[in-house]
This record gives C-alpha cells, sequence and structure tokens, in this order.
C-alpha cells in the first residue's frame, strides 16, 4: 500500500455539548476537519447538525466542549470574530442580502476593509477606491465562474432559489475562508442544479478549498464527500466513507432506515 | 424689509436645519434599521448644550438657572452640541443596541426620550426647567452688529454652509464601503455577523453619527431661534423627521432634502396661513398634523419607498482585469 500522506486538521470539534433547557440537543460530538477536503455532516432529524453548526459558527453558545480553528481556540466566540478567523457558513435558507445588488452581496464579504471605518471612507478616499478596484475583480471573477455575472446588477433579492444559493457560495468564498460551512446547500434545489453545485465544490476542493457540508441528499454525500460524520442523537454514531458507512449496521437502522 | 422675505428666510433656515436632522436620522434608521423615536432628543440635548456654551455663566437678567454658561464664541457650541449628542447616544447604544433588535429597541428609545424630557423639565437648575433658556446669543452678530432682520442673511449662510457640509459628509458615508456594511445589517444582521462584520461596532457608530447629525442641527435651531423649552422636542416633533424621511425616501440623501421640503417647509409651514376661526386656536396645529398623517398614509400606499427610493448601487467595471472564463479550469481566482 502506497503511504498516504494525511493532510492536517483544519477544523477540530472536541466533546462538544449544549441543552436547551432539559433537551440535550448536542450530547458529546467529536470529529475534525482536515484541510483540503470535503466532510460530511449526516444524520436523521433532529440528531443535532443545526445545533452543531450554530455552534461551530458561535450563533449558539456551547455548554462544554472546545471548537479550534487552525490551531486557535474559537469556542463560544461572537460569530463576526470567528467568519474573521476564516470560517465562513451559510445558512440553510439562502440568506442574500435582498436589497444589495449580486455584486454589492460579494463587496460586502471581504474582510476588514479599508472603506469599512467611516474615518477613512471619508479622508483616504483615493486608497478606498484603489481597494474597491481590487474586489470588484476579484468578485467578477467568481460571479463569472457561477455563472452570475450578468445579475450582478440585480438585487439580490430578485434571483431565483438556486440563483440565491449560487451567490451564498460565491459570497463565501469571496471572504477567501479557512473552512466554508454549508448548511443543506441542495435544500429545496432542483436535480440540474445540484449536480452543478457538486461539481463546483468538487473542483473547489481540488483547488484547496476546505468544506464541511450538512446534507441530507445521500447520493450527494457520497459522490463528493471524502469523509463523513453520521450524528444521532446529539452524539457521533460512526464516521467514514459514505460507502462503507452504507454497510455499516447502527447507520442503516438509524438513518437509512433499513 | 418685507414680512414676507422675512418670513422666506425662516423657512429656508428651517428647511437647512430639517436636511441636516434628517441626514442624520436616515444613516440611523434608512441605511441601517435602527428605529430610534427619540431622534428630537438628541437634537435638544445638542441645542440645551449648545446654548448654554455660548450663554454668558448662569443667573443673568431674567434669573434663568442653566449649567455652564460658557460663553464661547461660534463655531465651537455646535460642535460642543455634536459632541454631548454623541456620548449621549453611546450610552443609550450600549444598553439598547448590544441585545435588543428593532422593536425592543424603539421601545427603549422612546422611554429614554421620556426620561430625559421629564429631567430636563423638572431639573430647573439644568436649563431653566419648563421655561427653557433664552438670550443665546446670534453667531458673529457681536462683529456685524446686525438688526434681527438683516441678520436673517448672515444666519442663513451659515446654515447652507453647515448643510452642504453635511450633505458631502453623508453621501460619501453612504456610499462607502462603511455605509454597505450599515446595509448589509439593515437587511440580515446575522449574515453581516457571518460575514465577520462586528454588528453592535457598526450600529453603533451609525447611531453615533447620526446623533451628532442631530446634535449639530439642534445646536444651529438654538442658535437662531435664541431660546428652547421642553415643549420644542415632544415626540411630535421625532413624528414630524420621521415622516419627512419616509415620504422623502429613506436611504436616499437626495430624497431627504426633497422630504425636508415636503413635510416640514410645505405641510407643517403651509398650513400656518390656515384661517383660526375664534374660540379654537389650535384648530391649525391639529390639522397640520392631520395633513402630515395623510401624506404617510398616501406616501406608504401609493410610494413605500418614498418618493426617491434608493438608489441602485452600479459599479463601473471598465478597466478592470477581466481573467475568468466562465467554467474555466481553475476556480480560485488569482
Amino acid at each position: 500500500m502506497a503511504i498516504v500522506s494525511f493532510p492536517s486538521s483544519i477544523l477540530k470539534v472536541t466533546n462538544l455539548a449544549k441543552s436547551f433547557g432539559g433537551v440535550k440537543a448536542i450530547n458529546d460530538v467529536s470529529f475534525i476537519v482536515r484541510e483540503g477536503t470535503v466532510t460530511g455532516l449526516i444524520g436523521p432529524n433532529g440528531a443535532g447538525k443545526s445545533s452543531v453548526v450554530n455552534a461551530i459558527s458561535g450563533f449558539t453558545r456551547v455548554d462544554r466542549g472546545v471548537v479550534e480553528l487552525a490551531g486557535h481556540d474559537i469556542t463560544n466566540q461572537a460569530p463576526h470574530r470567528i467568519a474573521a478567523r476564516g470560517l465562513i457558513r451559510s445558512f440553510q435558507i439562502a440568506r442574500e442580502l435582498q436589497k444589495l445588488t449580486v455584486l454589492e452581496n460579494m463587496m460586502v464579504a471581504p474582510f476588514q476593509q479599508l472603506g469599512e471605518s467611516p474615518w477613512r471612507a471619508l479622508i483616504s478616499r483615493r486608497a478606498v477606491m484603489r481597494e474597491e478596484r481590487e474586489h470588484l475583480a476579484e468578485a467578477v471573477d467568481w460571479l463569472q465562474m457561477f455563472n452570475l455575472f450578468a445579475l450582478r446588477d440585480e438585487y439580490a433579492g430578485n434571483l431565483s432559489g438556486g440563483q440565491k444559493k449560487l451567490l451564498e457560495l460565491a459570497r463565501a468564498l469571496m471572504a477567501k475562508p479557512k473552512v466554508v460551512l454549508l448548511d443543506e446547500p441542495m435544500a429545496g434545489v432542483n436535480p440540474t442544479l445540484t449536480k452543478t453545485l457538486q461539481g463546483y465544490i468538487s473542483r473547489l476542493r481540488d483547488q484547496g478549498v476546505t468544506f464541511l457540508l450538512i446534507e441530507h441528499n445521500l447520493s450527494v454525500v457520497e459522490a463528493i464527500c471524502d469523509h463523513v460524520v453520521v450524528l444521532a442523537e446529539g452524539a457521533v454514531l460512526a464516521e467514514g466513507q459514505m460507502n462503507e458507512l452504507r454497510e455499516t449496521e447502527e447507520v442503516i437502522s438509524a438513518y437509512l432506515g433499513g | 424689509m418685507s414680512s414676507l422675505v422675512f418670513y422666506l428666510l425662516t423657512v429656508a433656515i428651517f428647511f437647512c436645519i430639517y436636511c441636516i436632522y434628517g441626514w442624520g436620522l436616515n444613516l440611523q434608521f434608512g441605511l441601517t434599521g435602527i428605529l430610534d423615536f427619540t431622534y428630537i432628543t438628541f437634537v435638544a440635548i445638542g441645542a440645551y448644550f449648545a446654548g448654554v456654551a455660548a450663554l454668558q455663566p448662569g443667573n443673568g437678567g431674567l434669573g434663568e438657572q442653566y449649567i455652564l454658561g460658557l460663553h464661547l464664541p461660534f463655531p465651537i457650541p455646535p460642535i460642543i452640541g455634536g459632541i454631548v449628542a454623541a456620548v449621549l447616544a453611546i450610552l443609550i447604544g450600549y444598553v439598547g443596541l448590544k441585545r435588543l433588535r428593532s422593536d425592543y429597541l424603539a421601545i427603549v428609545t422612546v422611554s429614554v426620550g421620556q426620561i430625559v424630557w421629564t429631567l430636563i423639565g423638572n431639573i430647573t437648575p439644568l436649563f431653566n426647567g419648563w421655561d427653557g433658556i433664552s438670550g443665546v446669543p446670534q453667531p458673529f452678530n457681536s462683529v456685524f452688529q446686525l438688526d434681527f432682520n438683516h441678520y436673517q442673511w448672515v444666519f442663513l449662510v451659515i446654515c447652507i454652509l453647515f448643510a452642504v457640509l453635511g450633505f458631502l459628509i453623508i453621501e460619501r458615508l453612504t456610499h462607502s464601503p462603511f455605509g454597505r456594511v450599515l446595509r448589509a445589517i439593515r437587511e440580515d444582521e446575522n449574515v453581516a455577523a457571518a460575514l465577520g462584520k462586528n454588528v453592535f461596532r457598526y450600529k453603533m457608530m451609525a447611531f453615533v453619527i447620526g446623533s451628532i447629525y442631530a446634535g449639530v442641527g439642534g445646536a444651529l435651531t438654538i442658535a437662531y431661534i435664541g431660546a428652547y423649552n421642553p415643549s420644542g422636542f415632544t415626540t411630535m416633533e421625532t413624528f414630524i423627521i420621521w415622516a419627512a424621511m419616509l415620504v422623502g425616501g429613506s436611504g436616499n440623501n437626495r430624497g431627504m432634502i426633497l422630504g425636508a421640503f415636503l413635510v416640514p417647509v410645505l405641510f407643517n409651514e403651509g398650513t400656518r396661513f390656515l384661517p383660526s376661526p375664534p374660540g379654537n386656536p389650535l384648530l391649525a396645529e391639529s390639522i397640520r398634523g392631520m395633513a402630515i398623517g395623510l401624506l404617510l398614509i398616501f406616501a406608504a400606499r401609493f410610494r413605500p419607498q418614498g418618493i426617491l427610493p434608493e438608489r441602485k448601487t452600479v459599479f463601473r467595471l471598465d478597466g478592470l482585469q477581466q481573467g475568468g472564463e466562465a467554467g474555466g479550469d481553475r476556480l480560485v481566482p488569482q
């Protein structure tokens, strides 16, 4: 067997736990996401997937456990700090910034823009404009790649459901993230676009982008995930490659309904 | 000078001041979505502090009591007015903006307004209580020595200068990356946070900058009228600025100019000429309120984004290096 060099973990979740009142949403969850891979997080409804997503991205506080991003402890930090560290999440229901154009949605994404300070916006107009041009060039590149360029000056609220999903992915990438956390990106998307999105994610992975993917569609998971973590009742039930997991007894009974 | 010219000058001065108020509120609500229902409180605080900064030490000839009395020359009083309004905004912002979202914050602002109003009215040593302060000196008139009629022209020029400066600043902020973040927050706070923006900090900045506009506008008001008391900052006054913004076009600073002309000038001043029947002196004022209310209802029904809605930002792309091809091999831009 050839020696395979495993890429190092970029996101590490250790013994995460979270209760809402008496309900334990997350019991004890640990897993890692390796750099440059697509890691899938699957599980039946109520398994705690969304809670894990919200906990990792800082939208809910955890009771116990540690989340590390590229070696930094980001547990219970504010969402904007976690994002600034390089973990960008999408939302289950596409949340475009409606009354901003497609291009503006893209232009919001880069971190620490000079012109985001009101003072610099007033006095350093030249430098701000220069930075805007740089970001604009990048945004245009992304939009062309996701076939959204023609819609650049359209209000994001006017896009179709599928286009909103594409925009959300493009916007996440615009932020140059270390890890992209996609919360059910295929939900409510037609089969053709599912294939397209699948293709984009695989190719981005090949170019070094790391994904953590929450997904219900098992054929998608099988097609693009390098590693899959199965959650059930707030705990990790099993993990491995999807084709192996399909054979696992517990997974079948808990999830596949075999 | 004819009384008509005098009247028109007064209207022009208030038009400039209402534009300044409006741009501040527009930054808070039109851009950021902060429901500030006590905007006039910041106007009042700015007016009072600018007033006592310009007045001689208290207990003057009229027996009025007030704090400070610094006797500072223009334009220091408006600067002080802006700073004090900003400080009040920071205090209220820490209570209201940290955890509360739109409607709850609105309730907090209404209560704060009532508290400040009651305190200023009842604590006479602050700003002479319900009677208010008066005799605030006119800017530069110790130099010009003009009578009040001719001085109007000087003050109009001062107001135009402030309005032009205010417009240039607010326009630049609105169309900068800063303004873009504020609009992103207005659309969806969680998305803005998920993109690494410190939502609380940005809301606070919008709230404070808007309040500076209120404070400076208030300082101009007291410099013009020369007096100010709690009847000048009732909830109705906030409502008029809100109406001007909603009718003119929230999110559009030019629409705000139009709104400032339509609501406080045309509707508020225009109704002044209605005959007031004997024995019913408050009729004209009531009709004024009703007219503005009706205008607001019509605007909401037929033109909900205002007469001049927020303009779409269109980037000019010429001269950009457009490298990527649709569906090209490399997805990550260089």
